[in-house]
């Protein structure tokens, strides 16, 4: 009561229940992998709620603190502030280690989240027009993500983020003319200076954050002006989204995810140990740590590094370090590719219209073949990272691993690119639904380049139509109508596929008939449209009703199943044949 | 908003399950509090958590996916093509004519303004180098050590030849500058009928001081292999051969590592008798 | 089809549990020990009491032993290190090595290895305390001196880990777990090594490592070094639960990666499918 009386103010005064009439009918599309970019929300949220109560334990500052806690080998040692706070909020403070390593997982996570978000986006083309800006602000995401990343790092101040520190910093010395300049103008002098450490956590704890939270707000706001793309299908065109309802439906299942990502990661936090950086010992220029690997979204970076031919050049006298070719040049060619790809795509195909009707991966073999080939060469550079643990693990030469990686990550990601490219086409030509119904002619086929549309896109006709459907009104469909009835004072309309057998109804209620009549014509131009005065039609068949009709026909089935044995039994108790009655 | 029945009651077994999972989430929620308040437990605390969450998303996952309709819904798309005359009339109010966009000449000067505010607000951005410090060439170049400067090691003590025995790597710190960036170096004593060539910052009796920052990325090059004369950085695996004058041998470094000259003093203390013969650590542009 | 779907959820659910089962195992063992043990238990006992190989125990009698030692080096060692520990083509000299480094070497398991191979790994040793004092009093009596069998006392932890940081961690890796170095070579995990065998390899540097020898590290920093690596492989230092073998960040991500993201598309995958399809 006290909710209503407080809704109805608001609405009083603000006018807001339109909006919210809208955007409770909101349709989002049921697909799984639509919740991909919910797992790195939902990671975003928690880093912000658990970092925000670390940030209240810990000291960000270098000067020398003596830790005095129950860590018994570091208890009376001087070490920087900034470490003894880390160290003691991970033993003396109660929960402390919990939320410490929950926010580290959910990092981790997080990047993870946005990674295979990103590389959904990429091979359904959820990217070209109208969503491009959506993909810059995307990427301009991950890249602040890895940042931050790098910074809560590096925090600690622990002799392992130390060195990462080091390396960093000698990748940005390396670029050419500004390079030192950067780094001493980034720590306020030669590394590792006093002020890194409170500079470093005014980024990570407010600066890109905040960033961040603007450009979470600016990724959602798009998506709701722009309404979700979805995969084609019955009743799913270029004019329309089909899918469930924000409320109550979609927000329940949204709440569940949110609570799964919690749940993991708090069960990690608390289960699996991350980062003990009382273990590692704090900073000190001149110590070191075997293996030192940065955490897993920069250890392409690193693995670039590692995998680099100790090449310098000199140019007019000036030195070009080897870490500017696999830090600066990789990374920035990186983020510039990921950039500039929907505008690549689109000088490349020359397509330039609206999309709202996704691709499916194999839809457009060139595009799968440079995302595996990426994809695969990023995959490489990561093992890469690693190849002092892999060759302690194999008992193999480091330096073998190193030149077998040297190779690999020139080859691996080409021979995966073409077998992908090839698999698409194959797939994308013959009827085959899943990859295991491929046969070798398929296969032999694909391999012979010939029909290829401009831009290597290839739509098998009986599926995909609506992709190349025209933008013109399609003629009446057979089958296919939208019917209107009134709904006691207003107006609602569904979409009917006889054919296949697909009931869709509109997402909300219509104040007119009017309304409803421009909003069926907006989803489904040229179908024909019938008035169905009387009784309101049933509900759409929902996954309940489905499993209760199957249920009970599986269990009328059983019953009568048994029934007759029973009755069987019962004539024959012995089963020695029949007997006469 | 809708008057129409929804789905049809649900099975019982449904709403049983949903409340049994809240249950299951306050129990988890309940363990949490009781761990923290007898003391705490990271394993117990965070199983705890989990738990309720996990007893949470069951519980709405079952909601979501059974009391209420899946999907079956379709919303209308406006298309983001705005009709013709829409724009027009936009285009039409901004360029009114006593719109500030149509003067040119005035924009010209608001726009010089603008940039002139934009780098100016620059200039105070080299403050985060305080002007007091040293500019970065020649901070990059030079080092703590210098003629003079005595060895110490990690602990603080100061360095006799004796002390560096063979088979043993010392890691060495200049008298006044144990804590900077650039100054750490380390100790060998090689036999030096071994050597393939000279080290560049010569030698006492086989024993020789290198800068201990791997050129590759800065990386400290602590890992000394005995017997084969090699170090190696953990960071990226480059290893340098010390009998021929820290020459890289594998792994990504390009350069060899700077080497540093000592003589004994009086004392018969071990001391620099000049900095590094190059500028130590990773590359950077305006290196010699 | 949501019978297939009911039955790929229960296979999901099951999976699901089956993991967080796992993953408790792991710190279910951990959680055993006191949750916060008071600040004063925690110096360990170890070294205080030193393990048989420290005091080799002088046997019956002198002249027993000194015949068990060279019928041992006979049957074991002699094939490669020769007669009177010269070496031979198949294995080093002995002369001047130490009795620290016969004691290491047998002690440790690493000695004697049927074949030639670049790193003998640790394993269970061969000979019993007695027979591993005989063998050790019999290759000292080569001569040549080399560093004794070190005496380990009970040593501060705090100057211990300092000096584990400056001189350990760059090889065995600041948690202890060891690490790759060149052409095949590792630096093997210190877990298993008691503190009398890390003093041997301190005084000794078997293999590649290098040598501390006293002008390096005092006897008493030696214990202190033994006390804190005791105190290295006490699972009491894994306070945040399932170590994955204390191998870094890239374990971790690997973690993250197939765990973590694997619970949560598969549940997205649960939360996301639409009925009937």
């Amino acid at each position: 009561m006290i909710m209503d009386r407080l809704a109805r103010a608001f609405d009083d005064r603000l006018r807001l229940s339109p909006l919210t009439r809208r955007a409770l009918a909101k349709v989002f599309p049921d697909h799984w992998s639509f919740m991909l970019g919910e797992i790195a929300l939902y990671s975003f949220v928690a880093l912000v709620l658990t970092g925000v109560y670390l940030t209240l334990f810990f000291d960000p500052s270098s000067a020398d603190r003596v830790y005095q806690g129950s860590y018994a080998p570091l208890d009376g040692t001087a070490t920087s502030a900034a470490y003894a706070s880390t160290v003691r909020l991970s033993w003396d403070v109660r929960a402390g280690l919990l939320i410490r390593q929950t926010h580290h997982w959910a990092a981790l996570i997080f990047v993870a989240a946005i990674l295979v978000h990103l590389v959904r986006i990429f091979f359904t083309g959820a990217f070209r027009k109208p969503r491009e800006t959506n993909w810059l602000v995307g990427v301009t995401m991950l890249m602040l993500a890895l940042a931050n990343g790098f910074t809560g790092y590096s925090l600690p101040d622990d002799l392992l983020s130390g060195l990462g520190l080091r390396i960093i910093v000698s990748v940005v010395e390396s670029i050419p003319l500004v390079g030192s300049w950067l780094v001493f103008l980034g720590l306020g002098g030669e590394f590792p200076s006093d002020e890194m450490i409170p500079r470093m956590f005014v980024s990570h704890v407010l600066l890109v954050p905040a960033v961040l939270v603007a450009l979470v707000s600016v990724h959602l706001a798009m998506i709701v002006r722009q309404k979700h793309a979805q995969f084609p299908g019955p009743g799913r065109t270029e004019h329309n989204v089909v899918g469930s309802r924000l409320y109550p439906s979609y927000s329940l299942r949204s709440l569940a995810l949110f609570a799964w990502v919690l749940a993991v990661l708090f069960a990690l936090g608390g289960l699996v140990q991350i980062n003990p950086v009382w273990l590692y010992g704090p900073s000190a220029p001149g110590q070191a740590t075997s293996p030192a690997q940065p955490d897993w979204y920069v250890a392409w970076g690193d693995g670039a590094l590692r995998l680099f031919p100790p090449w310098e050049i000199h140019i007019a006298g000036h030195l070009v370090p080897a870490p500017f070719f696999p830090g600066v040049v990789l990374g920035g060619v990186t983020f510039l590719a990921l950039y500039a790809w929907p505008f690549l795509e689109r000088w490349c195909t020359g397509d330039r219209r609206a999309h709202q009707l996704l691709d499916r991966p194999r839809d457009h073999p060139v595009r799968m073949g440079v995302g595996v080939m990426a994809l695969t060469f990023f995959g490489v550079l990561v093992v890469a990272a690693g190849d002092d643990i892999i060759a302690r693990l194999l008992r193999v030469p480091v330096y073998d691993v190193l030149y077998v990686l040297r190779v690999l990550v020139l080859v691996l990601p080409v021979l995966a690119g073409a077998l992908a490219f090839l698999l698409a086409r194959a797939l994308c030509r013959s009827d085959a639904a899943r990859l295991g119904e491929l046969t070798r002619a398929d296969l032999r086929a694909a391999g012979q380049g010939a029909d290829r549309r401009a831009g290597g896109r290839r739509v098998r006709a009986g599926e995909a139509r609506a992709v190349d459907e025209p933008e013109l009104p399609t003629p009446d469909r057979p089958g296919q109508r939208i019917e209107l009835w009134p709904d006691g004072g207003v107006w609602r309309w569904r979409y009917r596929d006889e054919p296949a057998g697909v009931t869709l109804l509109n997402n909300r209620a219509m104040l007119t008939e009017r309304e409803a009549v421009d909003s069926a014509r907006l989803a489904y131009p040229g179908v024909d449209h019938v008035a169905v005065p009387g009784p309101p039609p049933p509900a759409p068949p929902g996954r309940v009703r489905i499993a209760l009709r199957r249920w009970g026909n599986a269990a009328l089935g059983v019953s009568l199943l048994v029934a007759a044995l029973r009755q069987r039994r019962q004539r024959h108790p012995d089963g020695d044949g029949p007997r006469p009655e | 908003m809708s008057r129409r029945p929804r789905v049809a009651p649900a099975p019982s077994g449904v709403n049983r399950r949903i409340i049994l999972s809240f249950l299951v989430s306050a129990a988890g929620a309940i363990g949490f509090a009781v761990t923290y308040g007898l003391g705490g437990h990271t394993q117990w605390e965070g199983a705890c958590l989990a738990v309720a969450f996990v007893g949470l998303a069951t519980g709405l996952a079952i909601w979501g996916r059974r009391l209420v309709p899946v999907g079956g819904y379709v919303e209308e798309h406006e298309g983001f093509v705005p009709p013709p005359d829409e724009q027009a009339l936009t285009a039409a109010a901004l360029s009114a004519p006593d719109s500030p966009i149509r003067r040119r000449g005035l924009l010209a000067a608001l726009g010089l303004a603008l940039t002139a505010l934009g780098v100016a607000a620059l200039f105070p951005l080299r403050s985060l180098l305080p002007w007091d410090r040293a500019r970065p060439l020649r901070a990059r170049r030079d080092t703590p050590w210098g003629p003079g400067v005595r060895l110490l090691t990690a602990g603080g003590q100061p360095l006799r030849p004796g002390d560096v025995p063979a088979g043993a790597l010392v890691g060495v710190f200049p008298e006044g500058g144990t804590d900077a960036g650039d100054a750490p170096a380390f100790a060998v004593r090689l036999q030096p009928e071994r050597f393939t060539r000279p080290p560049s910052a010569g030698h006492l009796d086989g024993l020789v001081v290198y800068s201990l920052l791997c050129t590759h990325a800065g990386c400290p090059v602590r890992l000394y292999l005995k017997g084969t004369g090699r170090v190696l950085c953990p960071c990226h695996q480059s290893s340098f051969n010390l009998f021929a004058d820290a020459a890289p041998v594998a792994g990504p470094a390009a350069r060899r590592l700077p080497g540093l000259p000592v003589a004994v003093d009086a004392d018969g203390y071990l001391r620099a008798t000049g900095d590094f013969t190059a500028p130590p650590g990773a590359g950077f542009w305006s290196r010699p | 089809m949501p019978t297939r779907g009911d039955r790929w959820s229960h296979v999901t659910r099951a999976v699901t549990v089956g993991m967080v089962v796992a993953l408790a195992a792991g710190p279910a063992a951990l959680a055993a020990p006191a949750p916060n043990a008071p600040p004063g238990s925690n110096a360990p006992s170890g070294p205080a009491a030193p393990p048989e190989t420290a005091a080799p125990s002088a046997g019956p009698s002198a002249l027993a032993g000194a015949t068990q030692g060279r019928e041992l080096y006979r049957q074991n060692c002699a094939s490669c290190h020769g007669d009177q520990g010269r070496g031979s083509q198949r294995g080093p000299s002995l002369v001047g090595v130490g009795a620290a480094s016969v004691d290491f070497q047998v002690g440790t398991g690493r000695m004697p290895i049927p074949d030639e191979m670049q790193q003998p790994r640790r394993g269970r040793p061969v000979f019993s305390a007695d027979e591993i004092a005989a063998l050790v009093e019999h290759v000292t009596s080569f001569g040549g001196g080399g560093p004794g069998i070190p005496r380990v006392t009970e040593g501060s932890l705090g100057t211990g880990r300092e000096l584990f940081a400056a001189n350990c961690a760059p090889c065995h890796g600041g948690t202890g777990a060891g690490a790759a170095l060149t052409n095949g070579w590792n630096a093997p995990p210190l877990y298993e090594a008691t503190p009398v065998q890390v003093a041997e390899a301190i005084r000794v540097g078997p293999g590649l490592m290098p040598v501390f020898p006293s002008q390096v590290l005092t006897d008493q920093q030696v214990s202190d070094l033994a006390t804190y690596v005791q105190r290295l492989r006490s699972e009491r230092l894994d306070r945040g639960g399932n170590p994955l073998g204390r191998l870094g960040p890239l374990a971790e991500g690997v973690a993250a990666w197939v765990v973590a993201l694997g619970l949560l598309v598969a549940a997205a995958r649960w939360l996301g499918r639409r009925a009937g399809e």
